[in-house]
């Protein structure tokens, strides 16, 4: 029983019990299904079936009705059996029961029971199998219409010293795969279920309507009597699981291997079968030298992709495997059920291959439903999709390809061939990977290149200028009390070296242009850009204002745009630079969108301007004294007229340099109003220690108020600038950058350096640290030393009552959820260093200090979030 | 034996009985009468889908600027999502939900504890992300049994967020067959959407299209020769359809049905209450679409429109003949069966009789005796204990809004010239000899696939496979194949094409084995 984490599925990744139970049983010898519950569930996974694998898909319904909903449903179940076994004949009838008949508490086995009993003559075997659609996935689906079969037949417990080889779901052609190799090992065996010939048969003369392939009963029923049973899933629940009812019941060894999905394991099952006595075919030994050699081929394709994976969890642990192993770095591993451990394994398998590859983020997500993988994965940089066609709107929306290799493919044929199994599996589907990656890249990085290198014309403007200004706070002041800006702090690399300044990104004591607390890659801006625009209702501007220059390092700056351009059409960007790349970036800046450019001029004078640049860095040449201003003052010019041609809407900075500037600075803002400049803000000086004019006194305020009315004779003059931060979010004067900012260096007892420390997390995510204390239904407990970050364990929360909590985290928090919660709360992570929570309340924090506990609040990636904890805590 | 007793005799006693009144064979100088919209026989694998399937797959699904939440388990959300193949352009601003699915995902603590704190959540959540302006809420089965009163938790979203937010109890098990759902759909939307906002039609001759659910694009292929001739679509039920049209439906002076199977109710509230006359239309065919065209054009009474209307039809066959006449030269003398929901059996006759097909079957999935009999047998139709749990929604007139376009003589002279508020159901329409049957079964299709050997079978996704390995062709006309449009007149060419290409398939003769030469009978269906 689990509860789920969201409240609103929006497009479902997993699909219901009773879908799973009718597929394996098409995997046993002339057996049918009958659904106990409204015809419409049958009538629905028919056409889901039908759809997937284009053949006829046959599953009985009993039909109930309103009154079958009053008076119970045993009549019609059995009108249904009656005319089932009349018409098909079938040697196995499975009774699946549906949301309907578990919700009414049909008792199906009583009614069975008395079935039989009033049936003496009855030859078909009936097989009633639990299945509520809300008791879990159609993954679960599968495997209790396995066990329901075995523990409920007759079974023959002589013993044979054959295999009994159960797998979960997977495509026929797979299942094909896995017996031609099984046969060619010499060892006996029985595959359950064996769905590769009714779900995949071909045109024969006369249509028969009874799936004639599969399992025959006897031998299901003389898996009783196996010397081994090799269960093939990593994440099949135990209470539910075949192969261990078979241990329990009839003492048949149970080993679990993960889906040969990949190389590794592939060999595990080749080992564990050659250690029971296998000899694997040469053809086998010769797939598995052709599938290396293809990973070396493919390697430089592979290395590239950035993979989003979903569907059941045994798949996307085998993709992730198969990936992993081949340099593709899963960047979302997904599943739409809850699986304990599928976190952990998940990571433990992609960690790696994404440090190699420097990929910081990736998500693992139990629960998931398309909305989420999609806005992971648009945040993780997924470039190769990989899972059913459900996939396929995500592919549309963002041009990332779709590799359909997993039930359901709706709108490809071949479903049902769809190979990824054991090394030929492992290599067909890597050709379709390296493939997929390699068409993108050629239908991409040229014209890519060719926007970097050689622009294209602007794009014509399509709001007017005031009504885009109106609204940007930096430009209008009748915004800047409403309207909310956020700038990114993307940009670190600078291409000039100002006299005034010295960039230090890491100050939140500071609040000034070009401080920012943390550098973000353009994805990690993205998902700020995402929280934000969540919390905040008057929001309109993104700006980007280094910490650096903008402009410095195109590349990221040009990602972010177009990033955040994807997820929000109507966002209005603003960008700050110092000029120096304008001209070459213009262009495909208008493209892109950006309606409003700082630019800061101090001087038009390059004598003046030699004096306030030391140097100034340009296509691989430093240049300095009047030469380097000269450069700079020529580009600042060249890329305002570009901007104010094409409309957009330019401000230029000025900063006041007493005695340098400041007798100047009424001709710089006469030729830039010559130019189109839409506004000019004279600036202040701060000051910077460690600057070269560190200690340069300050124009008085009256002297600068002056040269502002002076000035605004020739442009209207900014009089509301607050000189924000690189990273500042919020209203202007109103900086909320602090809550989008990993969390300050905790206070607390002081740990030996080097030392590992523990660490409590509270996330609803399991990926960002993203929930209140007061709300944690489970506690991640990490383990760190500052380098490496080790998940120890999960810790969910018992309410006093006993039992998980149900409340899902929506009501509110703290003791208002429960008298004593907090301190159920507090005494969970008593052997911890450490909590890291979104928000901890102040009664809490108290209470965990006097435990010698730490708490932080913060809003990061787990990992990094517990490493830094735990430099902190050593210092 | 007769092909009646052959199959029958499968059968035991009880179902014998219960089956017998569903088939017949046509007479055509009898009036014959069938049983409908009854029971399906449990077990016998019937195509039928459910109350939730019609009211939320049918009628609520293609709603683009809607919001449908499924309260339920993951199941039945995730089978109805884009299943349809219903299309849908956005609204303008950027909004179309047709390519979304919304579930509650109830879980066991769910069933257990109740379900309406999720459901409140979930309608927060998706006002929050999708700033929807319409959210639809339809139950599934456990939902009626645990008790949650969506309806209230509905009342309460209207009130806190300012959107309009309708419940549909359409819980599976209502009535017997996705039929029930149609009729709740209908009530909710009757009840609150019709007549929600006054807006007058820019222009005369303005029209709703009822039943026209945009399948491979037929609406938009529908809508284009309407608009060609001059009318004004106000509103479309509900293919690439919007609630904020629907809200201005009773403005508009005429309704056009095409499915009257499943928007019938909404038809004959809207008389009752505004005044609008409805037309039974068929748009699939060449000869019914320029007849229903008439008898629109009749409606108005206007000249000019009798003009354009003849100009217009003129226009569009002579653009088509060519392909026309190519692929009835290719299909001329076929067998067809279908068997399709409740009015497709009947409308695609006609477009099949225009490349010269004969159609020796055809049966509804859950028609009523009024679409295969014709309305006048309403009155007889006796009400059974699965119809009475399905609310009729008592209308009354709405003094303020009601206009009759028409003045009382001419309406007493249009029901009888064009048919005005009636429907001749389809048994009247089929040859002699032929088969109608009701809530065909899987059993049955093999049955008579093999006793009346029709060249190509219309139906759906779940007797596709059992009929091709049968030998026999497959449409499905439930989404065409991932083809269409087949409405109109460009339309019938693609239908005409797709028939071409199924029939003349390489494949078909190639399936015997060259060791097994001349084995098969009928393998080479179009040698």
């Amino acid at each position: 029983m689990s509860t789920n984490l969201a409240n609103l599925n929006t497009n479902p990744c997993k699909m219901c019990v009773p879908l799973g139970a009718v597929t394996a049983i098409y995997g046993l010898q002339r057996a049918m299904s009958l659904l106990h519950g409204s015809q419409g569930c049958s009538t629905y996974i028919r056409r889901h079936l039908a759809t997937h694998y284009n053949e006829p898909i046959d599953i009985a319904s009993s039909s109930l009705t309103e009154e079958g909903t009053v008076f119970g449903g045993e009549a019609n179940l059995v009108k249904g059996l009656d005319n089932l076994i009349k018409l098909y004949e079938p040697e196995v009838i499975a009774i699946m029961t549906t949301c309907l008949a578990e919700t009414i508490g049909e008792d199906v086995p009583a009614i069975i029971q008395r079935y039989r009993e009033s049936r003496p003559e009855l030859k078909t075997t009936l097989i009633p199998v639990s299945s509520a659609g809300y008791s879990g996935t159609h993954f679960e689906g599968w495997f209790r219409a396995v066990r329901a079969l075995l523990s409920q037949i007759k079974m023959n417990l002589a013993p044979h010293g054959g295999l009994n080889i159960i797998t979960g779901p997977a495509s026929p052609a797979d299942m094909r795969s896995l017996k031609n190799f099984l046969n060619g090992c010499g060892l006996p065996y029985t595959l359950l279920p064996d769905i590769s010939q009714n779900l995949d048969g071909g045109h024969n003369p006369v249509y028969n309507r009874l799936p004639s392939g599969g399992t025959p009963l006897a031998e299901a029923a003389a898996m009783a009597g196996a010397r081994l049973t090799l269960e093939l899933t990593a994440f099949c629940p135990p209470e539910i699981s075949p192969g261990a009812l078979l241990e329990e019941r009839y003492h048949v060894p149970l080993l679990r291997l993960n889906a040969p999905l990949g190389l590794r394991d592939t060999d595990a099952l080749v080992k564990t079968l050659e250690s029971l006595g296998a000899k694997v075919p040469q053809a086998v030994r010769e797939e598995r030298s052709r599938y290396c050699d293809a990973m070396i081929d493919a390697h430089k394709y592979s290395a590239l992709g950035r993979a989003a994976l979903f569907g059941e969890p045994d798949l996307v642990l085998g993709l992730a495997r198969l990936c992993a192993e081949n340099g593709l770095v899963p960047v979302v591993a997904a599943t739409g059920g809850h699986y304990p451990g599928f976190e952990a394994k998940l990571r433990a398998e992609i960690g790696p291959t994404a440090d190699n590859a420097l990929v910081e983020r990736f998500s693992v997500l139990n629960f998931a439903d398309f909305e989420a993988i999609e806005y992971q994965a648009l945040a993780n940089g997924t470039n190769i999709l990989v899972g059913s066609s459900e996939a396929r709107r995500i592919e549309e929306r963002h041009h990332i390809p779709l590799v359909r290799c997993a039930f359901p493919i709706h709108d490809h044929v071949g479903g049902q061939r769809v190979r990824t199994w054991g090394y030929s599996g492992a290599l067909a589907l890597l050709d379709r990977l390296a493939n997929t990656l390699i068409s993108r890249q050629d239908s991409t990085y040229r014209s890519a290149l060719r926007q970097q290198f050689y622009q294209p014309e602007p794009a014509a403007r399509p709001r007017s200028q005031a009504e885009r200004t109106g609204r940007h706070p930096c430009f209008s002041p009748s915004a800047c009390a409403t309207q909310a800006r956020l700038h990114l702090p993307v940009a670190p690399a600078c291409n000039i070296s100002c006299n005034y300044c010295v960039r230090k990104y890491d100050c939140p004591n500071e609040s000034r242009p070009g401080v920012a607390a943390q550098v973000l890659s353009p994805a990690e801006a993205l998902a700020r850009f995402l929280k934000f625009k969540d919390s905040t209702s008057t929001f309109s501007v993104v700006g980007i204002a280094g910490p650096g220059d903008s402009l410095a390092d195109w590349s990221r700056t040009a990602d972010t745009l177009s990033l955040i351009r994807q997820a929000d059409p109507g966002v209005t960007f603003c960008l700050s630079t110092n000029g120096l790349m304008l001209p070459l970036h213009a262009a495909r800046l208008i493209e892109l969108g950006v309606s409003h450019v700082t630019i800061t001029i101090n001087a038009v004078n390059p004598d003046i301007g030699a004096k306030i640049y030391a140097h100034v860095d340009y296509f691989g040449h430093r240049y300095q004294g009047r030469t380097g201003a000269a450069l700079l003052l020529a580009n600042q010019l060249a890329g305002l007229k570009m901007l104010t041609e094409a409309g957009l809407v330019v401000k230029v900075n000025t900063v006041l340099l007493k005695g340098i500037n400041d007798e100047h600075v009424v001709e710089v803002v006469q030729k830039v109003a010559g130019l189109g400049a839409y506004i000019s803000n004279i600036m202040q000086l701060i000051p910077v220690a460690g600057s070269a004019f560190e200690n340069m006194s300050m124009v008085s305020n009256r002297a600068h108020q002056e040269l502002r009315k002076r000035c605004g004779q020739y442009l209207s003059q900014m009089n509301h600038c607050r000189q924000c931060r690189a990273d500042a979010a919020g209203l202007l004067g109103q900086d909320r950058s602090i809550e989008f900012q990993p969390a300050p260096q905790p206070v607390a007892p002081a740990v030996k350096p080097g030392a590992a420390v523990k660490i409590a997390v509270v996330s609803k995510s399991g990926v960002v640290v993203d929930q209140h204390f007061g709300q944690a239904d489970r506690f991640y407990i990490y383990e760190s030393d500052g380098r490496e970050v080790r998940l120890l364990e999960t810790r969910p929360i018992r309410r006093a009552g006993g039992g998980p909590s149900l409340c899902g985290g929506s009501c509110g928090g703290g003791e208002a959820r429960q008298p004593g919660f907090t301190a159920t709360l507090v005494e969970a992570v008593g052997d911890c260093n450490c909590v890291l929570a979104l928000r901890i309340g102040e009664s809490p924090s108290q209470r965990l200090k006097e435990k010698g506990i730490a708490a932080v609040a913060t809003y990061d990636n787990i990992d990094r979030a517990v490493r830094e904890a735990a430099r902190g805590l050593a210092c | 034996m007769d092909v009646k007793s052959t199959i029958l005799s499968k059968y035991n006693a009880k179902v014998f009985k219960g089956r017998q009144d569903h088939l017949l064979e046509v007479d055509a100088g009898q009036t014959q009468e069938i049983a409908a919209n009854a029971r399906a026989v449990p077990g016998l694998m019937t195509n039928r889908g459910c109350c939730y399937a019609g009211c939320k797959g049918v009628v609520l699904g293609p709603l683009k600027d809607t919001c449908v939440i499924t309260h339920g388990p993951i199941g039945c959300g995730f089978y109805s999502w884009g299943t349809r193949r219903n299309k849908a352009r956005g609204d303008g601003e950027g909004r179309n939900f047709i390519q979304y699915c919304f579930s509650t995902d109830m879980q066991e603590p769910d069933i257990v504890f109740g379900g309406d704190k999720k459901l409140r959540q979930a309608i927060k959540e998706a006002v929050t992300i999708f700033h929807p302006k319409h959210v639809m809420i339809c139950s599934t089965c456990p939902v009626g049994l645990i008790g949650d009163d969506i309806h209230a938790v509905a009342a309460e979203a209207e009130k806190d967020y300012g959107i309009t937010c309708v419940a549909f109890s359409c819980e599976g098990y209502k009535g017997v067959s996705q039929s029930a759902g149609h009729h709740i759909a209908n009530n909710g939307l009757m009840k609150r959407i019709i007549g929600a906002d006054d807006t007058p039609p820019p222009s005369k001759y303005a029209v709703n299209l009822l039943g026209e659910y945009n399948i491979g694009g037929d609406g938009w292929e529908v809508e284009r020769i309407l608009k060609r001739v001059g009318y004004h679509v106000v509103s479309v039920f509900t293919g690439d359809g919007a609630l904020a049209d629907i809200a201005r439906a009773h403005t508009a002076d005429l309704n056009l049905v095409q499915c009257h199977r499943s928007i019938n109710y909404v038809a004959e509230m809207m008389k009752t209450a505004y005044g609008t006359d409805w037309l039974k239309v068929n748009f699939i065919g060449l000869g019914s679409a320029a007849e229903s065209l008439r008898r629109i054009a009749e409606f108005f009474g206007d000249q000019d429109l009798k003009n354009r209307t003849e100009e217009v039809i003129a226009d569009e066959l002579a653009a088509i003949e060519p392909d026309i006449s190519y692929f009835k030269s290719r299909l001329e003398g076929r067998r067809a069966a279908l068997f399709v929901g409740g009015s497709r059996s009947h409308h695609y006759q006609d477009l099949l009789r225009d490349f010269g097909v004969a159609t020796v079957l055809a049966g509804y999935e859950f028609g009523h005796r009024d679409d295969y009999e014709g309305r006048q047998v309403i009155p007889r139709i006796k009400e059974d204990a699965d119809s009475k749990n399905i609310e009729t929604l008592t209308v009354a007139k709405d003094d303020k809004r009601y206009r009759a376009f028409l003045s009382p003589e001419r309406y007493e002279e249009l029901k009888s010239t064009i048919g005005l508020e009636s429907y001749a159901g389809m048994i009247r329409d089929m040859p002699d000899g032929s088969w109608v049957v009701d809530d065909l079964n899987h059993f049955e299709t093999e049955q008579f696939a093999k006793l009346l050997r029709p060249d190509i079978f219309f139906s759906g996704i779940k007797d596709k496979y059992v009929l091709q390995k049968s030998g026999v062709l497959s449409r499905q006309l439930h989404c065409y194949d991932y083809s269409g449009p087949y409405a109109g007149f460009r339309g019938a060419v693609i239908f005409g094409r797709d028939l071409t290409m199924g029939l003349y398939a390489p494949a078909w003769k190639m399936v015997t084995p060259p060791w097994k030469a001349g084995d098969r009978e009928g393998d080479a269906a179009n040698a």
